[in-house]
């Protein structure tokens, strides 16, 4: 080797070492720039690749009959979302996903590639489809249990529960009226994502569950007027129609039926129409129905006796100069014949005995102009108009139920105080809420305190008047058998709206009665709005009173007050709706059997009649989600107690067991 | 030739570089699939001291002369790398030795430091163009193996040893000048060259967010996570980018990037601190080389670890694209480790060498 050369010259290493002090600097500003100026941002773009925020929905209230059966309850599915900016391949993974969610592939894709960070992909899906596409492991792709609503009776007091939107949130019915308390509290959960998109932690604020409602409703009582209800309107081809029983000692309401019902399950292809509850939210003119408030208020004023024979004028008057024609042609007959009858001249007399002062005082004291508070939402006031405005003729009007409009639940509120001895209870619908497991024992309704409206004679002396309208006047089609009852018909002309004058067509039907005379038990309202054929309120709305109260009184285990003209049919009578379906309109001489109403234990094993040779062929449920199990049993018309959730496991009785309509089934789930 | 004449203060700073790497090794791999694998590294470093000492006790004068035979064992080693060498991660660059990869690249830097510095260290007053292109040659055999492989990030290592080799052997600042310029030139010739993903890479760096979730991936995470660091940094074992794994290799190549996040700028700023002090300490060692060769010897290794420092440093907080070099002494790998401390070795024979005339 050559001899060494000196050691490098000085100035080349410092250029070296100042190039890399150089260097260092670049680094350094960079590194400052990145913690210390940028760190705002980049924090926050970390948070967002690692975590988001979800609402964890709180577990929906259910809804309880006054049995505490569940009518409206929330089932757990499972809502699936995606964070598009962990998506790379929006439309190879919308391709995969497609297929198992039943989805637009197109649809799925813009929405996967969009460049929001939370998208929804799928929401209330059923856990199988759910597991189906996590099974696919797809980054960016992320589920969240959830709950949808779930109505276990169907179409079954629709009207008064409501329905639920997409997001849970109320949007009729008790759902909306108590939606705060029904809701709770949604819950926060954030969840940490890593680089593959898989969730490794959850911090949680929990969510507050939501109250449960008992109603005062009795599923069975509002099945039996649903029921009645519906088969009237239909041969009638009634607009609509409504029927509520009330319980006239406590002012609880057992059974409230719009006609027709709609699947709160299915109201987003449900006529915007058909939704409301027209029992508290429909004015109508009440017609001769309301002569129960012209005569209990000239009772109560000691102005007239039941027996006092007023003259009828041979079927016309003259009030503030306007000539008024009767129904038909009465001369001088007794009170009780006028409401027997129906007597608009007498009623118009009676009511001019009254003045307009007084009139007006009662009107008012029964509730009529001011809701009744029962807690459903768009509740109406009803129409009476203030003295001020009262013309010279107005009392001639009002005196039989013309230029007032009501609801139906202000009728049976005021038909209830008369039931009950001339105490006015308001009309309620929510027996009681509470939170956290269902008790064991139903609970208790306890009426908030009730004010006289008229003495216990009067009002006796007017159940005594409505009986006899049922025995031989106008509501004799309501006559019951086997019970005492009293009642008032009333066949109200409406208005033509292009005409501004009654309409020769369309009227609304009515009947409110109460059973049996002594101690009501119930008091029950039947509207039938614009019935095609006959249209006197005794005529159409008679027999659905009859065939009500002929199946809830037994049910009630109220005793029998008069003997049973028909002894009733053995239960396990298979065509009874076949038949009732032919049944001509007028008395109806066969009452209808009470099938399947009694309660059931909830849970129970439910042993059903099967010697009927014909009926239904009970399918196989198994493996079958709860929503197709419920839609199937009722389009065959079966009752149905669900136990868990989840897929079909078991079913009693076994498949092929032939049931008739009505019977009940038991299915098992489990997830 | 005793205890207290080796370079203290360069071994200790080493030292503590690589403890920081153990502890940052543990937390960034806390929980994953790679948890342990700071033992293992606390095994290399133990042999990478022992094998600083065994190289700092070998004369340098005879590692220089027997360099030739070394260079052509190295270059005979890569081929067997190329035709023997298990394919990992797309490239074939380790052969397996006693149960453990040895990436051979590594060590063959050390033989080039050597190569070269006998070549430039040879008394000249100045290198021709012939003698430049030796030197590339020199450098560019083994450099063209080693991208064969391919392994782009440490066939570019070679080069700052050539670089360093060439401006202290005597060449020209002109000739430098016309080397950069012909370098420049032949780029868009180099980019034909380049595989598919080191394109990726490169466009990954210019444009980190024209694919967010594709090639700019790792230079996206990697600043997300320093910046989300901020000043104080997250904390040991702390950062949310290594937890939920958006950071790749948090404890190899983006390692820097782990322990700016969990520590911060402060952090980061110390860590900096230190490999200042070991290159500017290797760059005062050099100035002691008894003669040229020594001092390129010496520079050859600061060049090296300084380029190592700097390119990675660089990816990590976006200032260069992601090439998939090392961070000497923090990242995790044992052949990095064994080759920066026998090269640390190296510089320490020649401080010793300094008494001996």
């Amino acid at each position: 080797m050559k001899k060494a050369a000196s050691p490098p010259p000085r100035y080349r290493l410092l250029t070296l070492q100042a190039a890399l002090l150089v260097w260092a600097l670049a680094v350094l500003a960079r590194l400052f720039w990145l913690q210390v100026v940028d760190h705002g941002w980049l924090a926050r773009r970390a948070r967002l690749q690692q975590q988001h925020t979800v609402a964890v929905a709180s577990r929906r209230g259910t809804i309880f009959d006054r049995n505490l059966t569940p009518l409206a309850m929330s089932l757990p599915v499972v809502s699936l979302y995606a964070n598009p900016h962990q998506v790379a391949h929006p439309a190879s993974e919308a391709a995969q996903l497609a297929p198992i969610l039943g989805l637009d592939r197109a649809d799925l894709t813009r929405s996967l590639a969009s460049d929001r960070g939370f998208v929804w992909v799928a929401r209330q899906i059923p856990a199988n489809q759910a597991r189906a596409a996590a099974a696919l492991h797809l980054p960016g792709i992320f589920s969240q249990p959830a709950t949808r609503r779930f109505y276990p009776k169907g179409e079954l007091a629709a009207s008064v529960l409501g329905y639920v939107g997409l997001d849970g949130h109320g949007l009729g019915g008790l759902e909306r009226q108590f939606d705060a308390q029904l809701s709770g509290r949604s819950g926060r959960a954030v969840i940490e994502v890593d680089a593959r998109g898989h969730a490794y932690s959850q911090i949680e604020r929990p969510p507050v569950e939501g109250e449960n409602l008992v109603l005062t409703l009795d599923q069975n009582i509002q099945y039996i007027a649903q029921q009645e209800l519906d088969r009237t309107v239909r041969k009638t081809h009634a607009r609509d129609g409504v029927a509520i029983v009330e319980n006239p000692r406590t002012g609880a309401i057992l059974a409230l039926a719009d006609s027709p019902s709609f699947n709160p399950d299915d109201f987003a292809h449900t006529p915007p129409a058909r939704l409301g509850d027209p029992a508290v939210s429909s004015p109508y003119e009440p017609g001769s129905v309301f002569k129960l408030v012209t005569l209990s208020a000239a009772l109560q004023r000691g102005l007239i006796t039941p027996d006092e024979m007023i003259n009828c004028q041979m079927g016309s008057i003259v009030v503030g100069g306007r000539l008024i024609h009767d129904h038909a042609q009465f001369g001088i007959i007794s009170v009780t014949d006028i409401l027997k009858h129906s007597s608009d001249v007498g009623a118009i007399k009676i009511g001019l005995k009254l003045g307009d002062q007084e009139f007006y005082h009662y009107i008012r004291a029964y509730g009529f102009g001011e809701r009744t508070g029962i807690g459903l939402p768009g509740e109406s006031a009803g129409i009476v108009w203030p003295l001020r405005d009262w013309l010279p003729m107005s009392i001639g009007a009002v005196s039989m139920g013309q230029e007032v409009a009501v609801t139906p639940i202000q009728v049976v509120a005021m038909a209830s105080s008369l039931a009950n001895g001339g105490v006015y209870h308001a009309p309620r619908i929510l027996l009681s809420r509470f939170r956290g497991p269902r008790p064991a024992q139903p609970p208790v309704f306890v009426p908030a305190p009730g004010r006289r409206i008229v003495s216990p004679m009067v009002a006796n002396e007017m159940k005594q008047m409505m009986a006899q309208v049922v025995l031989g006047g106008t509501g004799r089609w309501a006559q019951l058998d086997g019970y005492t009852a009293g009642g008032k018909t009333g066949t109200a002309q409406k208005v033509d709206p292009g005409k501004h004058a009654y309409s020769k067509r369309n009227y609304v039907a009515s009947f409110v009665g109460f059973a049996p005379i002594n101690d009501p038990a119930i008091v029950c309202l039947v509207v039938i709005d614009s019935p095609r054929g006959g249209h006197e309120g005794g005529q159409v709305a008679g027999p659905v009173f009859k065939a009500i109260a002929e199946r809830v009184l037994p049910y009630l285990g109220v005793p029998h007050d008069v003997p049973l003209q028909v002894q009733p049919a053995p239960i396990r009578i298979a065509a009874a709706d076949a038949v009732e379906e032919s049944q001509p309109l007028g008395p109806p001489p066969a009452p209808a059997p009470p099938l399947a109403l009694a309660p059931q234990p909830a849970g129970a094993e439910v042993v059903v009649s099967t010697g009927a040779p014909a009926g239904i062929a009970l399918p196989n449920f198994q493996g079958q989600s709860v929503r197709a199990v419920t839609a199937l049993c009722q389009r065959l018309g079966l009752a149905l107690a669900l136990q868990g959730s989840g897929v079909a496991q078991a079913q009693s009785p076994a498949a092929g067991t032939r049931l008739r309509r009505g019977a009940t089934v038991v299915v098992r789930f489990a997830p | 030739m005793r205890w207290r004449d080796l370079d203290w203060f360069l071994v200790g700073t080493a030292l503590l570089i690589a403890v920081i790497g153990v502890l940052e090794i543990h937390s960034a791999t806390l929980g994953t699939k790679f948890a342990g694998v700071w033992v293992k590294q606390v095994y290399f470093l133990i042999a990478g001291v022992g094998l600083m000492l065994v190289v700092s006790r070998i004369d340098y004068k005879l590692i220089l002369e027997s360099s030739p035979w070394l260079y052509v064992v190295s270059v005979a080693g890569l081929g067997g790398v190329l035709v023997l060498g298990k394919a990992i991660f797309h490239s074939r660059r380790w052969i397996p030795i006693a149960g453990s990869h040895l990436q051979v690249s590594e060590f063959v830097k050390l033989v080039i430091i050597v190569v070269v510095a006998r070549f430039c260290g040879a008394a000249r007053l100045s290198l021709s163009w012939w003698d430049i292109g030796k030197v590339g040659a020199l450098v560019g055999l083994p450099a063209a193996l080693v991208l064969l492989e391919p392994d782009l990030g440490t066939a570019l290592t070679y080069l700052p040893v050539a670089a360093v080799g060439l401006v202290l052997g005597g060449m020209r600042w002109r000739q430098f000048g016309i080397l950069a310029l012909a370098g420049l030139l032949m780029l868009p010739l180099a980019w034909h060259g380049l595989h598919p993903y080191q394109r990726e890479r490169l466009i990954g760096f210019m444009q980190p967010q024209a694919d967010p979730l594709g090639s700019g991936y790792q230079v996206l995470q990697s600043k997300i996570a320093v910046g989300a660091g901020g000043m104080w940094g997250q904390g040991m074992a702390q950062g949310s980018q290594i937890r939920g794994e958006f950071l790749p290799v948090p404890h190899t190549d983006f390692i820097f990037a782990a322990f700016a996040e969990e520590y911060g700028f402060v952090g980061a700023l110390a860590l900096l601190g230190l490999y200042l002090l070991l290159l500017l300490r290797l760059i005062a060692n050099a100035q002691l080389a008894p003669d040229r060769a020594a001092g390129i010897v010496v520079m050859g290794v600061m060049a090296v670890l300084a380029f190592h420092v700097l390119v990675n440093v660089g990816m990590v907080v976006g200032l260069m694209p992601v090439t998939g070099i090392p961070l000497p002494l923090l990242s995790s790998g044992g052949s990095s480790l064994l080759f920066t401390f026998a090269a640390l070795g190296l510089v320490m024979n020649v401080r010793l060498a300094r008494f001996v005339n």
